[in-house]
């Protein structure tokens, strides 16, 4: 499913900064990472904390109970367990600290070396890792331990190398993505050399997963460390370590039950908080790689300016009427933000629409919010968008989800992505088709196969049976279409249908559109940035900039004579199969993201004709003539260029091509025109 | 490894790249697929040859053995001269001096950890070992060239638009003075009113530094714009070459004509012409099939195929007014007498 884009000001902001705020937002990690903390002090501050010495004891003030001296009693030999506990930490963190310290300085920069260089050192490399890693760790470190002699620097260092093998498996599988990734192209022809790229770049874009894996061995390690103290391996007869407690609480466990409890608990918390840290920050990463997904929200009522938009906008005999559609999303310390502001306009019964603008234009979010197909912290409302006369504003999701499978049909930019790669496409089809209309599966396959034909997909009824990488783009897009078709709509949303496919591929799929809109009479909002795709197949045309409409009115008359200065700069910018004459006109300067939109005319910052009014007070929508509208405070005084030097019949000639008329000043910037030497 | 031998800038001759592909099964030979055959480049210092052709046509792969990311099969490319064939596992560092890059993802070419004026920074410091003050200095007269200020460089690449970033990927190619910049698809994933800003910028850039450029676009509305000459490719083939007006006005290609006609022209006037023509063309044409092993590879989409475009690929025939079309139409006859169905190409830009 195509993503529908959450505007890029919702979530600026330095990453640090941005990380450490949604880390806030994360209660239980920090809470799970607090304790971490108190056990990091514990262990540090252990000589200071202890009440007593945690190795010697009075034999005769064996297993006593709590007290005021001993707070969490003593042991057989009369050690004092609390104190014994706090050193315990010391162990277990050091022991932690020793093993994942000598996996990663084994694992990291290896497993980075064999996915950089592939080839045969990979093969061996990975061979290893397998081979080590298909033995039960802990028979595996008993083993060597075993040759080695116990002990805790020893046994932990065995740990350490064992774990080497799975952080060198995932450092190998992320450099081997990694090294794919064009940034690594681009420093490569920069001059870069093999190690420059190895840790200066692909390092630090792998930290993220490596960290997390680390946090987790940590705990793995503890636990490690105390199975085999417990069983004698780790540290030496009576020094403190959880694993050496519980092995004595076990020993007079007849006695006291108690004893059991405080080391028990000790690493049963203390693993806990370091998983829990671990699976946080993962949340955490995979929150900041992941963008705005497809989500379900459901227009809101509410009651606009009750005023008709002007002509241009509005159809005689509407299927689709919106109006006042405002999207907005909440943006952190800045309320919220709106990028849909006040969309009214009919899309007629038959008719093609085409909705241009810009990223950033807010034109795919105005289509997808009449869907309900906006990201969840989204909030779209309107006061009237009615559908063949049906009211769709205040309908629940599912209520929604019933009219866009039935009458409603959509296309995306991507088709192959849009499509799920692990079905054949003509069960894909048939499915909506099953769902929708009630069909049996014979009736369906039958459906199918005669939408692949409406759809000039050569053999149908073999096609059918293919999965989805077996279609190129354009034949991908053809079935997306039949998709689409499938419940015969009325109305049909194409959302860049054609951006992702080759410019001859393009040309046969508008000409499908063409064809099937004259065939069904079905009406088509067609979404687009190619004003070349527009003037091929629309009818009419309403441009967007920075979240509301600008201008609209019939294509043919809006691209010769455009009545917005934004059209004008669109139009001139677009490069066109002509011979040149000096520079390309431009617009300068981007377009800004919704936080900075002002109050007055949202393109005046970019506009050669801008003047101090324009920036007062926010500009409306007036009538131009008896068939267009247009958002400019100046449009009466301007003549702006537009495309092509023929005018219709029975119309004046617009003004010389290539250059700006302005009545009173001469145009400041833009469309000027320098010759090349 | 130098050659002493003058000449142009770029020498591509004979270039195949072919590559493996994945064994479907471990006791099937892995198939071979020729991304680009056997085909020929020429730029002069300080020219721009436009590359066109649709996805798959080979003109990324190109771009990339030229810039020795890919290994050729095949052919030699001499740049700035040196035999690009010789180099090993080591590219030296000399020819990354001379032969730079911007790619098509203005965001996914920029390392993500690192601040712009640190990006721009790097090929300062790895080539002529500029520390501390000087370099950002340098850094930034060179944000300064391409348009951005210089509180920019404290920026992470996420924080700035997409014309703002392909503007960072222009100064950092720049930052070694190159002779020669492979700009592959540099503009199409920029906003149309952005587009201009950066061939407008990209030709600055070469009136003031005479740089070459090798531009690989899909647009050949675009391409015409930038170039000073065209060569279009077609599935791993060059199929015509000539001086972009020409290429244009009297494509002699039947490809290339397919192609102008999809360009969608934004007056409605024109573009209900190139609707007909675009017609009339497919009209006489079934869809492309799976690559034919010998031959055009355009046979099974031309209007005007013959039983020879099947067995044979066609040699090269001169066109007048400059260039030549590898095409069997014109075989044999001397010149080529190309189309002449586009005479309101010639119309001036505004």
């Amino acid at each position: 499913m195509s993503e529908v884009k959450v505007p890029a000001a919702a979530v600026s902001g330095r990453s640090g900064s941005r990380l450490l705020s949604r880390l806030v937002q994360q209660r239980a990690t920090l809470f799970w990472a607090a304790v971490v903390l108190l056990v990091v002090l514990a262990a540090l501050l252990s000589p200071l904390l202890s009440p007593h010495d945690p190795l010697k004891g009075n034999i005769r003030e064996g297993l006593l109970g709590p007290s005021a001296d001993h707070w969490l009693g003593t042991d057989k030999l009369g050690r004092d367990v609390l104190s014994r506990l706090l050193y315990g930490a010391r162990v277990a963190l050091l022991a932690g600290l020793e093993a994942v310290g000598i996996a990663a300085l084994i694992g990291i920069p290896l497993g980075l070396l064999v996915g950089y260089l592939g080839g045969w050192p990979d093969r061996i490399a990975m061979r290893i890792v397998e081979g080590v890693m298909s033995v039960p760790f802990l028979v595996l470190a008993i083993a060597l331990i075993s040759v080695l002699g116990p002990g805790l620097t020893k046994s932990m260092a065995v740990v350490g190398v064992v774990y080497a093998m799975t952080l060198l498996r995932l450092t190998r599988g992320q450099a081997l993505a990694a090294r794919e990734e064009l940034y690594v192209d681009g420093v490569r022809v920069a001059g870069a050399g093999d190690r420059r790229i190895l840790f200066r770049h692909i390092l630090p874009n792998i930290t993220p997963p490596l960290i997390v894996q680390v946090t987790l061995m940590i705990a793995g390690a503890i636990i490690a460390e105390a199975t085999l103290s417990f069983l004698g391996l780790g540290v030496q007869a009576g020094q403190a370590s959880w694993g050496s407690m519980l092995s004595d609480a076990q020993a007079s466990i007849r006695e006291s039950f108690f004893l059991a409890l405080p080391p028990g608990l000790a690493i049963l918390l203390t693993v806990l908080a370091f998983n829990q840290v671990g699976d946080g920050l993962r949340d955490l990463f995979a929150r900041e790689a992941k963008g705005g997904s497809l989500g379900v929200n459901p227009v809101h009522h509410e009651s606009g300016s009750g005023q008709p938009p002007p002509p241009g906008l509005v159809a005689a005999d509407p299927l689709l009427r919106v109006r006042d559609l405002t999207v907005s999303f909440p943006q952190p310390g800045a309320g919220r933000v709106t990028v849909v502001q006040g969309v009214s306009l009919d899309v007629a019964k038959g008719e093609i629409l085409g909705l241009v603008g810009e990223s950033g234009s807010g034109k795919s979010v105005t289509a997808m919010s009449l869907l309900g197909l906006v990201p969840d912290p989204g909030r779209v409302a309107a006061s009237a968008v009615e559908l063949d006369g049906r009211e769709l504003t205040g309908l629940s999701f599912e209520e929604l989800r019933k009219v866009r499978g039935g009458a409603i049909g959509v296309v995306f930019q991507e088709p192959i992505a849009s499509l799920n790669p692990a079905y054949t496409v003509g069960d894909q089809v048939a499915e909506v088709l099953r769902e929708h209309e009630g069909l049996s599966r014979a009736q369906a396959r039958a459906r199918v196969v005669e939408l692949f034909e409406q759809v000039h997909i050569p053999e149908p009824d073999k096609r059918i049976r293919d999965y989805p990488h077996q279609f190129s783009g354009g034949m991908a897009q053809r079935v997306m279409i039949a998709m689409a078709l499938a419940c015969r709509p009325r109305l049909l949303v194409a959302d860049e249908p054609t951006t992702a496919l080759d410019v001859t591929v393009q040309g046969q799929v508008l000409d499908l559109l063409l064809e099937l809109r004259a065939e069904t009479g079905m009406s088509i909002l067609l979404i687009t940035h190619d004003l070349g795709v527009v003037a091929d197949v629309a009818d009419r045309v309403a441009v967007m900039y920075a979240g509301q409409i600008v201008e609209g009115g019939p294509t043919e008359d809006v691209f010769r004579r455009p009545a917005h200065p934004y059209t004008e700069g669109l139009l001139a910018s677009l490069p066109r199969n002509v011979r040149r004459a000096g520079r390309l006109p431009s617009i300068p300067g981007v377009v800004p993201p919704p936080s900075a939109w002002p109050v007055g005319c949202h393109f005046a910052d970019r506009c050669p004709y801008a003047r101090p009014q324009c920036l007062e007070t926010p500009v409306e929508l007036s009538a131009r003539g008896d068939d267009r509208a247009t958002r400019c405070v100046r449009a009466g005084e301007l003549t702006l260029a537009g495309v092509g030097d023929v005018p219709a019949a029975g119309e004046p000639l617009p003004p010389a091509a290539g250059r700006p008329v302005v009545k009173a000043d001469p145009p400041l910037i833009s469309t000027r025109i320098e010759k090349r030497p | 490894m130098k050659t002493t031998d003058p000449g142009p800038l770029l020498r591509v001759r004979n270039l195949t790249v072919t590559f493996t592909e994945r064994r479907s099964t471990p006791w099937r030979r892995p198939g071979a697929v020729t991304a680009v055959n056997d085909i020929d480049l020429d730029i002069e210092p300080g020219g721009t040859l436009g590359l066109v052709g649709e996805s798959g046509s080979g003109k990324s792969t190109t771009a990339r053995a030229v810039l020795r990311l890919v290994r050729p099969s095949g052919g030699s490319i001499e740049a700035a001269g040196f035999e690009v064939g010789s180099f090993g596992r080591r590219v030296p560092i000399a020819y990354r001096r001379a032969v730079q890059a911007v790619f098509q993802d203005p965001l996914g070419s920029l390392d993500p950890t690192k601040v712009i004026g640190d990006i721009v920074a790097e090929p300062l410091g790895i080539h002529f070992g500029l520390r501390g003050r000087e370099r950002d200095k340098r850094v930034a007269e060179l944000l300064d060239q391409v348009g951005l200020a210089s509180h920019h460089g404290g920026r992470y690449p996420y924080e700035l638009s997409g014309g703002q970033r392909q503007r960072v990927n222009i100064a950092r190619a720049l930052a070694v003075e190159p002779k020669l910049i492979i700009l592959d698809e540099p503009v199409s994933a920029l906003d149309v009113s952005v587009q201009s800003q950066v061939v407008n910028l990209l030709e600055d850039v070469q009136e003031r530094t005479g740089v070459a450029y090798l531009f690989v676009a899909h647009d050949l509305a675009v391409v015409r714009h930038a170039s000073d000459r065209i060569a279009v490719m077609y599935r791993s083939r060059i199929v015509e070459e000539g001086p972009a007006d020409r290429i244009c006005e009297r494509p002699a290609h039947p490809y290339t004509e397919a192609l102008l006609a999809a360009v969608p022209d934004p007056d409605p006037a024109r573009q209900r012409l190139q609707r007909e023509r675009r017609r009339e063309l497919r009209a006489a044409a079934p869809a492309a099939g799976p690559r034919p092993a010998t031959g055009c590879p355009f046979a099974a989409r031309c209007p005007h195929r013959m039983p020879v475009c099947a067995e044979t690929f066609p040699g090269w025939t001169p066109v007048p007014d400059g260039g030549r079309v590898a095409c069997h139409l014109f075989g044999g006859e001397g010149t080529a007498r190309p189309s002449d169905t586009h005479p309101d190409y010639q119309e001036t830009s505004r």
